[in-house]
């Protein structure tokens, strides 16, 4: 690499912090492009890798990483004890159970309607979808053409940052049905070293456990 | 201490049915339906007991393992008259668990990049919350005059309105503020719509002042330019 090309990566990794620093929100890469200006999308990506390199080399408390189509600093994970500290009484609340199989549907099936999600589930998932329309995972996303017009669900760009994902593509897939049928047999059974979990203490787990896992980082 | 029952733990009938067959070690292709819903109408029982909202859900099922069970104990031939296979009437039932183990699975993998990202902070600006300052209760030493000011103006801004409503005669006509409003641009080159109505006390002196500025447009008077859709608007002499 000439001397010029070294400056000129220097320099863009400079802006490409500062705007970083600057912004609290992630930033996708056409807007850095439009303030770099007459700098290739490639060379910003190169920055950014060598950014997370220095940042890596150098022991910093934060990378730089893609969510929701954007980049954005983030600190990294073993500090996290400390941030919640600062924030304490501020704890950030989990999803329940069900509302992860809410979203894991919609995700999927996209746009989907209510029904069609309780088809799936079994269950009325009505308060669910409230839930996660409030904390905007979801959003109306049309009507049905069927009988009913029922409302349609799609995920929003929030999902995709709560939970650190650049686009829809990046998630778990689930697996084919034939796949599920195939292996279902051993699947399906118990790993002997699992104990067969009774019922009633499925059940009746106490407050406590509940109060345990919205906060069960703490223990680490 | 009281006890309160959860029973989210089963996300509803289906997932009660895939423990049930896990539970028993049973061929998912070759469901005991008669055994499963004996155990299964056992756990509706102890549901019902104890959340009978959420127990109709698992009635449905019931309902249904019920229908399946029948259908088993009538006689089948082996081929229908077509010759064509006779579906197994446990089969809709084990392709909707499948199905929603399918989901229930991605739930799970959900669940743990939730966990990651929870312990993930981005560069945002977090408010701290209101109750946890108030808990710790430090008292700042440096108050200065400027604090102090703005502690006033909050007193103030806080007080009640007045809800009596007075009648005042306003004297005001659209020649004085169509003066009004050539004085001031007179004075300074250009200023904006906002700053010329907030100056204004009286609903009735703003509503005026907005029929002089309009008086003025037409007789071509004064200019007014705006740079973005619903920016700011600018006054100037023509």
């Amino acid at each position: 690499m000439d001397n010029k090309a070294l400056i000129e990566i220097d320099y863009i990794k400079q802006i490409v912090e500062v705007l970083l620093f600057a912004s609290d929100v992630p930033l996708p890469t056409n807007r850095m492009l439009s303030v770099l200006e007459d700098i290739k999308a490639e060379k910003l990506k190169h920055a950014i890798e060598e950014l997370n390199e220095e940042y890596a080399n150098t022991e910093r408390t934060f990378r730089i990483c893609k969510i929701g189509g954007g980049y954005q600093l983030v600190t990294k994970p073993e500090y996290s004890r400390y941030i919640k500290k600062l924030y304490k009484g501020r704890a950030r609340s989990r999803l329940s159970p069900a509302a992860l199989e809410v979203l894991s549907i919609i995700a999927f099936k996209q746009p989907i309607s209510r029904p069609e999600v309780d088809q799936i589930r079994g269950v009325n998932s009505d308060g669910v979808i409230k839930t996660l329309l409030e904390r905007n995972l979801i959003t109306i996303a049309g009507r049905s053409e069927a009988v009913g017009r029922a409302l349609l669900y799609g995920t929003t760009p929030e999902f995709l940052r709560y939970f650190g994902l650049n686009e829809l593509t990046e998630l778990p897939k689930p697996r084919e049905l034939e796949e599920l049928l195939g292996s279902a047999q051993e699947e399906l059974k118990f790993p002997a070293d699992e104990a067969e979990p009774e019922l009633i203490e499925k059940l009746t787990q106490t407050e406590q456990d509940e109060v345990e896992t919205t906060e069960d980082d703490e223990a680490e | 201490m009281s006890y309160r029952v959860k029973l989210q733990n089963f996300e509803g009938p289906l997932d009660l049915l895939l423990f049930l067959i896990r539970k028993n070690e049973v061929d998912i292709y070759d469901i005991p339906i008669s055994e499963i819903t004996r155990q299964y109408l056992e756990y509706v029982e102890i549901i019902k007991i104890l959340d009978l909202e959420m127990a109709g859900d698992f009635i449905i099922m019931a309902a249904t393992l019920i229908r399946i069970k029948v259908q088993m104990l009538l006689p089948r031939p082996e081929l229908d008259e077509d010759e064509e296979e006779i579906i197994d009437p446990r089969m809709e039932l084990v392709t909707r668990i499948l199905e929603y183990k399918r989901f229930k699975e991605v739930a799970h993998k959900l669940h743990d990049l939730e966990d990651d990202q929870l312990k993930v902070y981005p560069r945002v600006y977090l408010q701290f919350d209101e109750d946890d300052v108030n808990e710790e209760m430090t008292y700042s030493e440096d108050v200065n005059l400027f604090s102090l000011i703005q502690a006033f103006k909050q007193a103030l801004d806080n007080i009640p309105k007045e809800t009596y409503h007075e009648i005042k005669d306003i004297e005001i006509n659209t020649e004085e503020q169509i003066d009004y409003i050539m004085n001031t641009l007179n004075a300074r080159k250009q200023f904006s719509f906002y700053d010329l109505i907030s100056r204004q006390r009286e609903r009735i002196v703003m509503i005026v002042t907005f029929i002089a500025l309009l008086e003025l447009i037409k007789r071509g008077q004064v200019v007014v330019k705006q740079a973005t859709p619903f920016g700011e608007i600018w006054i100037t002499k023509r």
